[in-house]
């Protein structure tokens, strides 16, 4: 049964980590029949393992409920889920342009927090219609009075428009989905207009090729059209139009407005790329719609396999998953240390792991990824102009730089206020300025620095949670570059330079920095057979060194008839830990080594 | 042999401590009729598969545990059965261990009675506080009494153990254990470094596994002690052995064991050459050339199978098995072999996959040819792992 546009309403969620959106979720399919009590399991969204895992939504996903309002009429509630990280701010506004309303969930307990607001912001921003819900009120430690007056304070939102709920107990779940019916508007777009749908996400699916996550803007898809994409050029017969219920259920027709899938048939990924328009063959829309800006990249890391011949599968894994996360870069590069690999570029340094993890799981493949870094503009000397480096080993040498640039974000964290002499001292410790702060209420503050992304990317998302207790949360937006007085601290191990350990760092800082880096080093690289020097250098003056002493025991002293098997096995697990680490020159370094510079804070 | 008069907290052998190895609930009477049962299972299949017209036994090792504190005529009982079911041949070595305190290492005169002809005694250190810290329940003088009263007794062979690389341990204080050892003129001496191991993370402590779980306060204990050790010392420690053992006309004729000409323990050099073993009691383990087998280290699924109530027929006690052949096989056979003195033939290295680890560790320094034959030095002893882990 065909439901018109004026019943279909398009929303996300937008929460912090652990605020309940994923049970808030959970309920609403529960609610509308959507999945069945039997097949029901936490976190149905988040199919990932890895989004299970840590209990956070990687990847923006959809589904479609179906709810018959108050007014005994039956509604398409189209759920574009979104994820709540930080890094993921690209994923959220793709879902968010998706979508004509938003459910804004703040913990009773905690209130509202830094990533929230900048999710709401962007909504706004995109004139979605903000439902705000209060949950877990059934917590002894829930305040939804201090929290509603947050809302209002911040984000001018109204006590009355707050609906209380606990999504574990059910609580306020029935009046969600009322006021997605009354307050979100029905999307428009003339159903009769040539096809121009928008490829907000996709999947490649062995069978039925390239699965493309499709919004509707207007016009009419049918199981039957011939598509074709916009930008691409590519023309397929559909395999399969549908919607997601959560899983892939086949439709006959979807019409402007409505979420559904598309199974392309299509085997290249590049040839349906998120942000690409569809529209139909026989009917062609003369202007495609405006795509996505392209996600931009503020990390960047190697990654290499780990065994040599492995590249090519890593090359083929890693063009699987781009059109899954289109939101990382990778090119060829190869190091001396490390071989033939990928640079990449993440969104973050969540990204990174997230990305490296679901790689080595999905593509079993074992992979070392090298320090990340962030681009800096290098201008050259004599007016040759400026060079864009993500790569400290590919920074130019020393006399070809006039000056250095270096990317700057803006940072928000909402903190108890008790922690703000803490983040002060660790912000500025990272060459950050404190711009200002306000109360959200008269226990929390949202305070504002500026700080060079590259003091973020190392560990201060760590520091922040540790100096908090966890209790902060923070946001940051890039605000362009700023000229730095940096230097490559390279770093030799038994003499021989490793282009994979290289850095940049803030001239002041070098030395402290390479005695730090060194001192990690020697605990991470194992003893060799041989005595071994680690130093750090600018150019060819050494700031710092450490010796690793050569290995002198390791032995089973004990080995008896009940325990050959077991001291073999021990000897099989040696060797597989000599196997993962990579050999440079004559010494085996370790994966964790390649990423020391991340564990400096730590004694 | 699964009793001690106490934990040792760390060793991971299969033992019961407290009320189930002394007094009125010791398990230890029940133990040794079941273990006379297992002796004959063990013996019938071999009668079997190879008639009963087989060679004796050239070794009989009592082991594991404490066996010189079981019930008076229990070993006695054990060595009459294995003779009388394998047989046991005139000039065999017959070796029990034992611990050194008075109220556990068992009377001399009727182990050699019973047959024993060998005496391997947990010594480990000669120093009162370091026995303290390593849970030892004897005092060091208990180390002089228990040789002397078994030389006395006849016992023709006597080796020591003793523990290097222990928390607090300084170089001198292993050099006066070792000084001690010699000074006692004993025939053999095992030195080990203190090897903390974790049997539950390695999956043997199941149902069916050959281990113990660890008790909770092993485990502390453990975890405290492995701060403490230390590679540089131990390697110092070691070579303070070979040297002082050596000058006293030891041979060191394994990674751990030294012993003057003629005492070198048979027993264990039948593991180092793969060759053949039966073996009976929880935990213990058997190979016939090809399969290893080992039961179970539960004493309760143990005693359970053996002696089944309600008049059942005695079945063998669980346990599992591996087969053990090609690759593994012969890298397992380089491995026991570079653990002996004489190491290997030089013909050994021809080919995979010993010729490019033998060639990198001739050049390195890890191995020496001596004569037609490839062998560990003593820096190699050391770093054995490092060749050993390029073989498997």
């Amino acid at each position: 049964m065909a439901i018109p546009q004026s019943r279909v309403r398009n929303f996300s969620i937008i929460a912090h980590i652990d605020h309940g959106k994923s049970t808030l979720a959970d309920r609403l399919l529960e609610l509308t029949h959507t999945i069945d009590a039997r097949q029901m399991t936490s976190q149905v969204l988040d199919s990932m393992d890895l989004e299970r895992e840590k209990g956070i939504t990687i990847k923006a996903r959809a589904v479609r409920l179906e709810h018959t309002a108050n007014d005994g009429l039956t509604y398409a509630l189209n759920l574009i889920d979104t994820p709540g990280h930080v890094d993921f701010a690209y994923e959220v506004s793709r879902s968010l342009q998706a979508c004509e309303g938003a459910i804004l969930v703040v913990d009773a307990a905690q209130g509202i927090e830094a990533q929230t607001l900048a999710n709401v912001h962007l909504a706004l921003r995109e004139g979605l219609t903000i439902i705000p819900v209060v949950n877990k009120i059934d917590l002894p430690s829930a305040q939804p009075d201090v929290v509603m007056e947050e809302l209002e304070n911040v984000l001018a939102i109204p006590r009355e428009e707050v609906i209380l709920a606990s999504a574990k107990e059910g609580t306020g779940v029935p009046e969600i989905l009322q006021a997605i019916v009354d307050r979100i508007p029905p999307p428009t777009g003339d159903a009769g207009a040539p096809l121009r749908a928008l490829v907000f996400d996709s999947h490649y699916d062995p069978y039925k090729g390239v699965v493309t996550y499709l919004r509707l803007s207007e016009g009419t898809l049918h199981d039957h059209d011939v598509i074709r994409l916009m930008q691409s050029g590519a023309e397929t017969e559909l395999l399969e139009l549908g919607v997601f219920r959560p899983q892939l259920v086949p439709v006959k027709q979807l019409v402007a407005g409505e979420v559904g899938y598309v199974a392309t048939g299509l085997k290249n990924v590049r040839e349906a790329q998120v942000g690409d328009t569809v529209t139909t063959v026989a009917r062609q829309a003369r202007q495609p719609l405006p795509g996505y800006q392209e996600a931009k990249s503020l990390v960047f890391a190697g990654l290499y396999p780990v065994s040599g011949p492995d590249y090519p599968l890593l090359r083929d894994a890693l063009e699987k998953l781009h059109l899954n996360d289109a939101s990382f870069t990778y090119e060829p590069e190869s190091s001396v240390a490390l071989g033939f690999g990928f640079r990449c570029g993440f969104l973050g340094l969540l990204h990174m792991e997230i990305v490296q993890e679901r790689l080595e799981r999905e593509f079993n493949l074992d992979l070392i990824a090298s320090a990340p870094s962030v681009e800096y503009r290098v201008n050259l000397t004599m007016d040759r102009g400026t060079v864009n480096v993500d790569n400290p080993a590919k920074f130019p040498d020393i006399g070809e730089i006039e000056s250095i640039e270096e990317p700057w974000v803006r940072l928000g964290i909402v903190t108890p206020d008790r922690y703000i002499g803490s983040l002060m001292e660790l912000t500025t410790g990272r060459r950050g300025t404190f711009e200002n702060m306000e109360y959200l209420d008269p226990q929390r503050v949202h305070m504002h620095f500026e700080l060079p992304l590259a003091e973020l990317i190392v560990d201060y998302y760590d520091q922040l949670k540790s100096r908090t207790q966890g209790y902060a949360s923070m946001d940051y937006e890039e605000i362009g570059y700023r000229a730095a007085n940096l230097v490559k601290l390279d770093v030799l191990v038994n003499g021989e330079p490793v282009d994979a350990l290289s850095l940049i760092v803030h001239r002041e800082r070098a030395q402290a920095t390479g005695r730090a880096l060194t001192t990690q080093l020697r605990k991470l690289i194992p003893r060799q057979m041989f005595e071994v020097p680690i130093q750090a250098a600018i150019g060819s003056h050494v700031v710092a060194r450490e010796n690793i002493a050569a290995i002198r025991k390791n032995v089973l002293a004990k080995c008896y008839g009940g325990d050959i098997t077991r001291k073999r096995k021990l000897l099989e697990k040696q060797k597989e830990g000599k196997q993962r680490m990579k050999r440079v020159g004559s010494v085996e370094i370790p994966q964790e080594a390649f990423l020391a510079i991340l564990r400096m804070g730590e004694e | 042999m699964p009793f001690c008069v106490s934990l040792c907290p760390y060793c991971d052998f299969v033992v019961y401590a407290g009320a189930a190895a002394r007094g009125p609930n010791a398990r230890t009477g029940a133990f040794v009729d079941v273990l006379l049962t297992e002796i004959d299972l063990r013996a019938d299949a071999a009668d079997a598969t190879f008639g009963r017209a087989r060679s004796p036994l050239r070794t009989v090792y009592l082991g594991g545990g404490t066996p010189t504190m079981l019930p008076a005529g229990a070993i006695a009982a054990i060595l009459d059965r294995i003779r009388s079911r394998f047989g046991v041949a005139d000039d065999a070595e017959v070796t029990i261990e034992a611990n050194p305190g008075p109220d556990e290492r068992g009377d001399a005169m009727t182990l050699v009675s019973s047959g024993i002809n060998r005496l391997s005694m947990g010594a480990q250190s000669f120093d009162p506080a370091l026995l303290r810290r390593l849970g030892r329940r004897h005092r060091a003088s208990d180390v002089a009494d228990a040789v002397s009263t078994a030389r006395a007794a006849g016992i023709g062979s006597i080796s020591l153990d003793l523990l290097y690389d222990v928390p607090g341990q300084s170089v001198a204080a292993f050099a006066a254990s070792l000084d001690a050892a010699l000074e006692l003129g004993v025939d053999h001496v095992s030195a080990y470094a203190l090897t903390i191991d974790d049997p539950d993370a390695e999956g043997l402590t199941g149902m069916t596994g050959d281990h113990l779980p660890t008790t909770a306060g092993a485990r502390r204990w453990r975890a405290r002690a492995t701060r403490d050790q230390d590679d540089d010392r131990a390697a110092d420690q070691y070579r303070l052995a070979t040297d002082r053992l050596g000058a006293a006309g030891f041979r060191g004729y394994e990674i751990s064991n030294w012993a003057r000409p003629g005492h070198e323990g048979r027993h264990n050099l039948v593991y180092w050459r793969r060759e053949p073993y039966e073996a009976v009691g929880p935990g213990a383990h058997a190979f016939d050339g090809v399969t290893r087998r080992w039961n179970a280290a539960r004493l309760d699924s143990y005693l359970a199978a053996l002696a089944p109530r309600d008049r059942a027929r005695p079945a063998l006690p669980p346990g599992g098995s591996e087969v053990v052949d090609g690759d593994v096989a012969a890298a397992e056979a380089l491995i026991l072999a570079l653990r002996l003195d004489d190491g290997v033939p030089i013909e050994a290295a021809d080919g995979d996959p010993f010729e490019p680890v033998a060639r990198w560790g001739l050049r390195t320094g890890l191995l020496e040819r001596v004569a037609n034959r490839i062998r560990l030095t003593t820096t190699g002893r050391l770093l054995s792992n490092e060749v050993f882990a390029r073989l498997v």
